[in-house]
């Protein structure tokens, strides 16, 4: 919607959830990690193998987190990279 | 082909009958009152408060709703008018305000059309008056001074969405064919006697349960009819052109009275229950090294997969 109803003339850009409809979002996240050189190789190790992911859907009814906004869902995900891949 | 020709007609006659058949109980257009010249004034016209008694119940789930104070807001709707007026009509070549006493009614209904109808059954003084109210409450806010700002805030907070603009002065929406509410009788469901002075009859309003009544006001997006058309709520326009088009076949009552369990208590995102309703959410997760490319190399992955169905009539955020 955008700046004020006085000077909206109409929906330019639509980005709302629209009824009956499932919309799909990918978010990528990367482990942290490091470059190092080992035995004069260089190689890429891992900071954490395991990520703790916090996903929230927020209501933000003004465009804005002043005070009005709201939680609709939450949940947490536990990911981890426990492989014995090893960095080439 | 005559045979034809007769069918069509006796179907036309049929739905003929059943549209005369849904016929409101309306009446006459009633003769326009005086307008009311102050805020007490048009505030007593629309005094709701003779339903509290036998409708306690409905006037406590209101009183919890945006409808109870209209004007006022979360509170931004009254701030929001007066950026309109500074920053909107103010600096408009041909909207006539240059200053305050410029504001008419017709100024103000961009807002009022929805968040104070009955502002029409007012002269251009109360228009005038509701804006100083709000500037004096923000001042008084501003200047620390709680008492004044408390009472200006109950001020504006009396000019709001109640009974008698749902239940009378908006309840019919096709005049022409289902009449003119009267000013004597309260519109809901039922026909018959109603225990009240003001209004001793009750009669059923068509589309009181429809989800057109709602939107009345949480509408299709640009008021053409006004002068300066605002883009506002689309809801309807939503229900209309995205959720009935989809198969779509609940209310708005059904969802935000009725399934609720809300009733009068009208909520939307503020409300845990109505958020719950509204959206289903499924999230996923897993990792993978990714080969991005030979410059970044491989990328060590979390993917976080959500998807997100909305179950609302309409699309979210809407108003």
């Amino acid at each position: 919607m955008g700046r004020g109803p006085y000077e909206k003339s109409g929906l330019l850009r639509e980005t709302s959830l629209p009824p009956l409809k499932t919309v799909h979002e990918t978010f990528e996240i990367p482990y942290p990690y490091t470059d190092v050189v080992k035995d004069g190789k260089k190689t890429r190790e891992l900071v954490n193998d395991e990520l703790v992911v916090n996903v929230k859907l927020w209501y933000v009814p003004f465009g804005e987190f002043e005070g009005h906004e709201v939680v609709f869902f939450e949940d947490e995900k536990k990911l981890d990279l426990k492989t014995e891949w090893v960095w080439r | 082909m005559r045979k034809a020709i007769k069918i069509g007609l006796s179907l036309f006659a049929t739905t003929a009958l059943w549209t005369s058949g849904a016929l409101g109980a309306g009446g006459p257009k009633p003769a326009a009152e005086p307008k009311a010249k102050t805020i007490k004034e048009l505030v007593a016209r629309y005094d709701s408060s003779g339903c509290i008694e036998c409708h306690e119940e409905i006037n406590d789930q209101w009183a919890n709703s945006l409808h109870s104070h209209s004007i006022l807001g979360t509170p931004r709707t009254a701030p929001t008018i007066i950026t309109a007026i500074e920053v909107g009509l103010k600096n408009f070549p041909y909207s006539g305000v240059k200053d305050d006493k410029d504001i008419t009614v017709e100024h103000l209904r961009m807002c009022t059309k929805c968040h104070l109808p009955q502002l029409d059954d007012a002269t251009d003084d109360v228009a005038r008056e509701i804006v100083a109210t709000i500037k004096g409450w923000q001042k008084a806010k501003k200047d620390g001074d709680d008492a004044k700002a408390e009472e200006l805030e109950a001020t504006i907070a009396s000019l709001n969405i109640n009974c008698r603009i749902c239940h009378n002065r908006m309840a019919i929406i096709h005049k022409w064919a289902d009449g003119y509410p009267q000013p004597d009788t309260v519109y809901g469901d039922k026909d018959g006697d109603h225990e009240d002075e003001k209004f001793p009859k009750m009669a059923k309003a068509p589309a009181l349960g429809e989800s057109i009544f709602c939107g009345q006001c949480h509408g299709t997006g640009p008021n053409f009819e006004l002068a300066h058309p605002s883009q506002c709520a689309t809801l309807y326009g939503s229900y209309l052109f995205a959720y009935t088009a989809e198969g779509g076949h609940e209310s708005c009552q059904d969802c935000h009275m009725k399934k609720s369990g809300l009733g009068h208590d009208m909520q939307s995102y503020n409300s845990e229950v109505m958020a719950k309703m509204s959206m289903d959410v499924e999230v996923d997760g897993r990792s993978l090294f990714w080969r991005k490319n030979s410059a970044e190399g491989v990328i060590p992955m979390g993917i976080i997969n959500v998807e997100l169905t909305n179950k609302a009539g309409h699309t979210i955020p809407d108003g």
